[in-house]
């Protein structure tokens, strides 16, 4: 569904991604993990069309997006969800949600698509009139991951969805995730916490300063020594 | 006395209620484009000449002309985005300073060739128009202006709060990257955001044409009155902008009155320095 | 030919002595040769404009810190000599004098405060100021004779400040432009000059390096305000009348920096140049279009900004630097080592683990920082001691930078105490002052300045302990011999790579001369080999006897570098010691891998 060929991208003259080279397939999980500064939030920003690439092919859907602008991506169905959230603070998380819905395609399935957001997050309904940014930190992931489910993706993209959660919502993110992939919907994952993302997954790589340094299925990878290396240089 | 400072207040909103309408353009086009358009007062002086225009050559009623006005500044507002504003908007702050500066300049001055130093004013059958509640007297056109300032107002804050386009505005200026990732074209929102801004300084000038005179360099004179107001109510609040224009508004009245004409504004001047320096974020300001 | 502008530049080089009196005597007859009286007028406009925009570009241009509120400081100046003329009779040149005086305490109240504001508001602000004070000369009747202005009446007399003609008018205007320039000069090529350069490109940084930043911007608006105060006296009692429309205008204060904006924001003869090229055009345009099509220059002007910023913001100086700038010869500097890359043998360190009784060059303890609901450190306590490297590490989020910002002065600490080098620093309240007290840092995301080439980067750090511009060379030099940056000496930040600007960081925060080193990520985005070369640095730095503070994330380096570690995670310490025991620790695999990782592996 989603591939990457040779995708390079520079900040300035620094070469922040270099030649990766990714494969997505319709209704995988796969995760992307690395330390800090490898490149994981650099990448994903490239394939939402937020930063912009300066060599090699993204294709979704088998149409090359590399150069269109993010909020034709997003139209296309390829939605992320970004490191941190983002939400609109003070807007309500009904807002919230119904700006997930902004693009035509989506727009027109705002009220089912509403409802079924509802049902994944059962309380963000009790709290639909709150504004986003008094919500707690588990509530605003679940918010933020809604926000980009409103926005009817074909592939979901979620950095760093379990930064700054305590290990039990952490859980039930990992959980909704996997319910999110059992409605059709595919998932690219960045993440940190290697445990939980390799355990979900069919497939991963591993970046490190900008390369795929190792890939394969996620089960292989959970026992791959070099990805616990990769982490604690040892 | 007690009627003195009634009528006082209720001069004061009146005229406020205009320097909320000029204050929320620039309101909006600071808490979106994060721009300081130095030539607001000059968008304000060319809907006034336009107002004036419109009247002398084909009899058209200041407030009936609004109906082309709003438009015709809204496309106006959206030009000048896309040929001078978006360009800058990643510059530093001196190219943004003297571009606006610029863009004012030039405006003002072809202003001051096209139709001289002198003053012009516009006198319809209801000019001096007064009704009289008991020993108060409410000047028509002001009051009129008053109706249409806040009207436009409302209408503005209800676009923003129900429509998506509006709420797509709304979240530009909360979140900007986010904003890419909800599919919402931010160039488009830019422009359109920058349009209603100058739409708000149009509307603004042709329901001030029948209260005050236009000249070249009136600009100069309301734009610092909204700069005022904007960090008074808080650069990122539109209520702030109408609560602080409706302050100013009578702020300026009693100054007027009580200290000198020629003092007033001196006051809101000190304010206004007083609030940067003191609490940047205005009454409502976030941030 | 281009070999005779070459030979030209480098006679000028040579012999820059004999060319600057040459030129100072050229420009000394200038007003000597019209004989007419609109062209002395005309060249008596040019340097009235020129000191005022040199003035003007002080602040603006060199500081950063624009204003378009100068016309308040010109009124001022103009008024009080004028007022203290008629009423008092003392001359001009004391009132001169006084009117400065007023300038810069006013200046000093309302502008000290302002400099906090971010440009835009900066500058608004300084509308407000000018117009308010036109408005209270309008005003204020008895004191200004209100809108009706003062006149004042022709009594030539040195004493006076009136003279017959306007020779001696040029020579006075000369010379004040002169003296401006002069001072721009010393200025920039002091110490002075570039803390102002590093302070416009990034204040944080200089903050860092030991700059106050607040007290060199008062000096820049002291030394502006006086130029334009004074230039506003020579203009009074040239024209002879004054009025709060004319003294305290708004387009006064916006043709001031159009001025310099057009020859060359933040040079020495940029606002020369802008004058000499902007005043005939005005007068000229003026003259022919009469009043006709009055309004017509400002448009023009109107235009000429809008372009001039956007497709020309080097302006007319910038301009002729460039095409000139292959006839310069480069200076070239005497260094022992080119290259970069290669180290010496390393040799052993002194370094001995501490015990019970030692004393720690930093002691933190209970430290705490909340932003609104985030408690992003909790109750944090640590220590590092002489000469060790103490690696703090932790996952993303981990409160780490805030850590950081917090023993570096950026961010001031809710909780606890900070305790360096045997003085209580909790209470310090700016980053330079901890520069100061000896502690030095690199920021994650590097912050070279652009414009400055790797030379003066690193000069800009080492005069946060040596004044003198020389003295200040001479150890820069040496220390980029020592982060082997030699071949880079005169290159430009901005076209170094990344893992040149990560060196000039590192070296330039070693040019404070630090009793401690926070290095803020310095690994991050760097190939093994670069890495690997970095790593040496700062051994070799340690080795020296450098007590060192590293954020990590490239556990590699981590490893092979610390002498112990202090691992944090939501924000407060979990673990503490010796790389191999933190490395094998199982709630630092928790916090980096997930829980259980090591357990779900067996």
């Amino acid at each position: 569904m989603l591939s990457l060929s040779n995708v390079s991208s520079h900040y300035g003259d620094l070469q922040a991604l270099r030649d990766v080279t990714l494969e997505v397939d319709s209704n995988q999980i796969v995760s992307i993990v690395g330390s800090n500064g490898a490149g994981k939030t650099t990448l994903i920003n490239t394939i939402s069309g937020v930063l912009p690439s300066s060599g090699g092919t993204i294709t979704f859907q088998g149409k090359r997006v590399e150069k269109e602008p993010p909020h034709r991506i997003v139209n296309d169905g390829l939605v992320q969800v970004p490191e941190g959230r983002l939400l609109f603070p003070y807007m309500t998380v009904l807002e919230n949600l119904e700006l997930g819905a902004y693009g035509e395609r989506a727009r027109n399935e705002l009220s089912r698509s509403l409802e079924a957001v509802f049902g994944y997050f059962p309380k963000l309904e009790d709290r639909r009139k709150q504004l986003a940014g008094t919500l707690s930190g588990g509530e605003q992931q679940m918010l933020a991951i809604g926000r980009g489910l409103m926005a009817k993706p074909q592939l979901l993209m979620l950095d760093e969805p379990s930064l700054g959660l305590s290990p039990l919502i952490v859980k039930e993110v990992f959980e909704t995730i996997k319910k999110i992939r059992e409605e059709g919907i595919t998932i690219l994952l960045i993440e940190q916490n290697v445990l939980q993302s390799l355990m979900i997954s069919d497939r991963g790589y591993v970046l490190e300063n900008g390369s795929v340094v190792l890939e394969g299925a996620g089960t292989d990878l959970l026992t791959d020594p070099r990805v616990k290396e990769a982490y604690l240089g040892i | 006395m007690f009627e003195i400072i009634l009528q006082l207040i209720i001069n004061g909103l009146l005229l406020g209620g205009i320097y909320a309408l000029l204050s929320i353009g620039l309101t909006m086009i600071f808490g979106v484009l994060e721009v300081v358009n130095f030539a607001h007062g000059e968008f304000l002086m060319i809907s006034m000449y336009m107002t004036f225009w419109l009247f002398h050559l084909f009899g058209l009623d200041p407030y009936v002309s609004l109906v082309i006005i709003i438009p015709v500044f809204f496309g106006f507002g959206m030009l000048v985005e896309r040929a001078i504003i978006k360009p800058l908007l990643n510059d530093p702050p001196l190219n943004q300073i003297f571009t606006t500066i610029g863009l004012g300049l030039v405006f003002q001055n072809l202003a001051l060739l096209l139709f001289k130093a002198d003053f012009r004013a516009i006198k319809t059958s209801y000019s001096n128009a007064n009704l009289f509640l008991g020993e108060l007297i409410v000047n028509v056109p002001r009051l009129i202006a008053f109706v249409i300032a806040i009207a436009l107002i409302v209408a503005l804050l209800l676009f923003l709060k129900k429509t998506f386009t509006g709420k797509a505005i709304r979240a530009l200026a909360q979140q900007r990257q986010a904003s890419m990732l909800m599919g919402i074209n931010v160039n488009k929102t830019y422009s359109i955001a920058f349009g209603i801004g100058i739409a708000c300084v149009g509307a603004a000038g042709a329901i001030l044409m029948p209260l005050f005179f236009v000249f070249p360099t009136v600009g100069s004179m309301f734009v610092l009155i909204a700069f005022v107001v904007v960090i008074l109510g808080g650069y990122n609040s539109l209520g702030g902008s109408l609560v602080a224009g409706l302050m100013i508004g009578v702020i300026e009245g009693f100054s007027g009155f009580f200290i000198s004409p020629h003092l007033k504004e001196v006051v809101y001047f000190i304010m206004f320095i007083f609030i940067l320096i003191f609490r940047p974020t205005g009454l409502f300001g976030r941030r | 030919m281009t070999s005779f502008l070459s030979s030209i530049f480098d006679f000028v080089d040579q012999n820059k002595r004999v060319v600057t009196l040459a030129a100072l005597i050229g420009i000394l007859i200038i007003p000597l040769i019209p004989r007419n009286s609109f062209y002395q007028d005309l060249i008596i406009m040019i340097f009235f404009w020129g000191t005022l925009a040199a003035a003007w570009n002080l602040l603006g241009g060199f500081a950063g810190q624009i204003s378009l509120g100068h016309a308040a400081f010109f009124g001022i100046g103009a008024y009080t000599s004028t007022i203290l003329y008629l009423n008092f009779g003392l001359s001009p040149w004391i009132g001169m004098f006084a009117g400065a005086g007023v300038s810069i305490v006013v200046a000093l109240i309302v502008g000290l405060p302002c400099f906090r504001l971010t440009s835009h508001f900066f500058a608004l602000a300084t509308i407000a100021f000018a117009e308010v004070l036109r408005l209270l000369a309008s005003f204020w009747r008895d004191l200004t004779n209100g809108g009706v202005g003062l006149l004042i009446p022709h009594e030539p007399g040195f004493k006076n400040f009136i003279f017959e003609g306007k020779l001696a008018y040029t020579y006075i205007i000369l010379i004040m432009l002169l003296a401006i320039i002069f001072v721009t000069y010393l200025l920039k090529k002091s110490r002075f000059g570039y803390y102002m350069v590093a302070l416009r490109e990034d204040q944080d940084a200089a903050e860092s390096l030991g700059v106050n930043i607040t007290l060199y911007k008062m000096i820049t608006l002291i030394i502006s305000v006086f130029f334009t105060s004074i230039a506003g006296t020579f203009y009074a009692q040239y024209y002879a009348f004054i009025d709060p429309d004319i003294v305290f205008a708004s387009h006064l204060s916006i043709q001031l920096a159009l001025l310099s904006i057009i020859g060359g924001v933040g040079t020495i003869f940029g606002p020369i140049l802008g004058a000499c090229f902007l005043t005939p055009l005005d007068v000229f345009l003026r003259g022919w279009l009469g009043g006709v099509l009055s309004g017509l220059n400002f448009v023009v002007y109107g235009l000429v900004l809008i372009i001039a910023v956007r497709y020309f913001p080097i302006g007319i100086f910038g301009w002729l630097k460039k095409i000139t700038g292959k006839y310069i010869k480069k200076p070239t500097y005497a260094l022992s080592t080119a290259g970069g890359g290669e180290t010496g043998p390393i040799g052993e360190r002194s370094y001995r683990p501490p015990d019970e009784d030692t004393v720690p060059l930093i002691r933190v303890d209970s430290i705490g920082k909340r932003f609104g609901g985030l408690e992003a450190v909790k109750d944090l306590s640590f220590s590092v001691y002489d000469g060790e490297i103490l690696g703090l590490i932790g996952p993303n989020g981990a409160g780490k930078t805030t850590v950081f910002n917090l023993i570096s002065g950026f961010i001031a600490t809710d909780t606890g105490s900070i305790r360096f080098d045997g003085k209580d620093i909790t209470s310090l309240k700016l980053p330079h002052t901890f520069c100061k007290e000896g502690i030095g840092r690199t920021f994650q995301i590097v912050k070279p300045f652009q414009s400055m080439t790797v030379l003066e980067n690193i000069m800009v750090g080492v005069f946060n302990r040596v004044g003198d511009v020389k003295e200040a060379r001479k150890e820069a030099l040496r220390i980029i011999e020592r982060i082997h940056l030699s071949r880079q000496v005169s290159m430009e930040a901005s076209h170094l790579t990344l893992a040149n600007r990560k060196r000039l960081e590192l070296g330039r925060a070693l040019a404070t001369r630090p009793k401690l080193l926070l290095l803020d990520e310095v690994m991050a985005g760097l190939n093994p080999k670069e890495t690997e070369d970095i790593i040496q640095v700062i051994k070799s730095i340690s080795r020296e006897g450098m007590t060192i503070l590293m954020i990590e994330h490239v556990m590699k380096a981590v490893m092979a570098l610390s002498d112990r570690i202090t691992v944090i995670n939501n924000g407060m310490k979990i673990v503490e010691g010796l790389p191999e025991e933190v490395a094998k620790d199982k709630r630092v695999i928790d916090a980096y891998l997930g829980e259980e990782y090591n357990a779900e592996l067996k």
